[in-house]
């Protein structure tokens, strides 16, 4: 499967911030932060289905990771995107435990520059989506209702609306390619 | 496998990715996509534009601005999310009185109808106000034959608040290889909250 070019990128910034360690590399933490904000963002949004749950875990992570860097407690700095997939899944699970408490990122963290901000989310205009949502079909707009308001697999969505989970995944993907058409937002 | 404009990307297809998203994955399939993303460009783009599509029709449902028919599990879905929702129920041949109020954030109709056998279902609605006519048919609209009943959500923000009093009708009709069958027609008359 090819991979389309962070590695190495983010790999020739861990090194940067290691080999700098107390003496800190802020350019290179900077840029290694907001490009790897987005990932675990989105990691965060998929497993806590909660933007203010995902974007503490961006911090969580991210300051941890550059904390380590820093401190050359990484071992494989070229591997650092798995480094990073790895404590997202440490930090959910303690997330859901409720071993994660989010007074305790502010204490360690409170202070932390504007150097690591991360960037915006891609939003979409509510308006026009709300347009582009009342032109699909009424069982197309049903299905991605149900799908994304309730976040339901299709097998569940399926079962609330009469119909068999493959035909709920062909309607999806259907709608969610007219969506994607109407926003102008289809495949890069 | 999809392949990107530019020839070099071969990366999951976009309903893997949404399938990933919404936990249809099995456990290891899930892992390798994670996996894949932390290394991806292409594919974070891709799903950033799946999560804000996600989230715009969170906000859309909870902000009024969508008309659908949906489940009893939508319903108590948006009751679960907070939503303070004004429900109303009606018969064949019923009439019901109702508004939308300030503190309302969605109005459900509860419509019941004999739907045991039924294939596909349309909804054909008739908007009296203001000496004005429309009319509107929403066809093949999604239903639970075992129900006995849609969930009508009409659009509280962008619509239902702006209009003034007024008679909505709306007939449900099965339609059949013969042609249509009339399973009910149901009177809301509407006044501003």
């Amino acid at each position: 499967m090819h991979r389309e070019g962070l590695g190495l990128e983010d790999a020739e910034l861990a090194r940067r911030i290691a080999a700098a360690g107390e003496r800190i590399d802020a350019e290179a933490e900077s840029q290694l932060y907001r490009r790897l904000a987005p990932r675990v963002r989105l990691y965060g949004l998929r497993h806590l289905r909660d933007p203010h749950a995902a974007h503490d875990l961006v911090q969580q992570v991210l300051l941890t990771t550059l904390e380590r860097l820093r401190a050359g407690k990484v071992r494989e700095p070229e591997r650092i995107a798995s480094y990073v997939l790895g404590m997202c899944r440490m930090t959910v699970l303690e997330i859901r435990r409720g071993a994660w408490r989010r007074e305790t990122l502010l204490e360690t963290y409170g202070d932390t520059p504007e150097a690591v901000e991360a960037p915006e989310p891609l939003a979409l205009d509510a308006e026009k989506l709300a347009g582009c949502l009342e032109a699909l079909a009424e069982r197309e707009r049903s299905v991605v209702m149900l799908t994304f308001f309730s976040d339901k697999p299709a097998d569940a969505v399926g079962a609330e609306l009469g119909l068999a989970a493959g035909n709920v995944r062909v309607i999806r993907h259907r709608a969610l390619g007219k969506l994607r058409e109407c926003m102008g937002v289809g495949e890069p | 496998m999809s392949q990107a404009a530019n020839g070099k990307h071969a990366g999951p297809e976009f309903e893997t990715l949404v399938a990933w998203w919404l936990g249809e994955l099995p456990a290891a399939e899930a892992e390798g996509i994670e996996e894949h993303l932390f290394a991806c460009a292409h594919c974070t783009r891709r799903l950033e534009v799946l999560a804000a599509l996600g989230l715009g029709i969170r906000a859309a449902v909870s902000g009024g601005m969508l008309h659908a028919m949906i489940s009893k599990g939508f319903l108590e879905t948006m009751r679960a999310q907070g939503l303070r929702v004004r429900e109303y129920q009606v018969e064949p041949g019923g009439r019901v009185e109702c508004t939308i109020k300030a503190e309302d954030d969605a109005v459900v109709s509860r419509v019941r109808a004999p739907l045991a056998g039924v294939k596909r279902l349309d909804a054909l609605w008739r908007i009296e106000a203001g000496g004005r006519v429309e009319e509107l048919r929403l066809e093949d609209v999604p239903f639970d034959p075992a129900a006995g009943e849609v969930f009508s959500l009409p659009m509280a923000a962008t619509h239902l608040r702006k209009m003034p009093a007024h008679t909505a009708t709306m007939r449900l009709v099965a339609v059949e290889e013969k042609g249509e069958r009339e399973l009910g027609e149901y009177v809301f008359a509407h006044t501003p909250g």
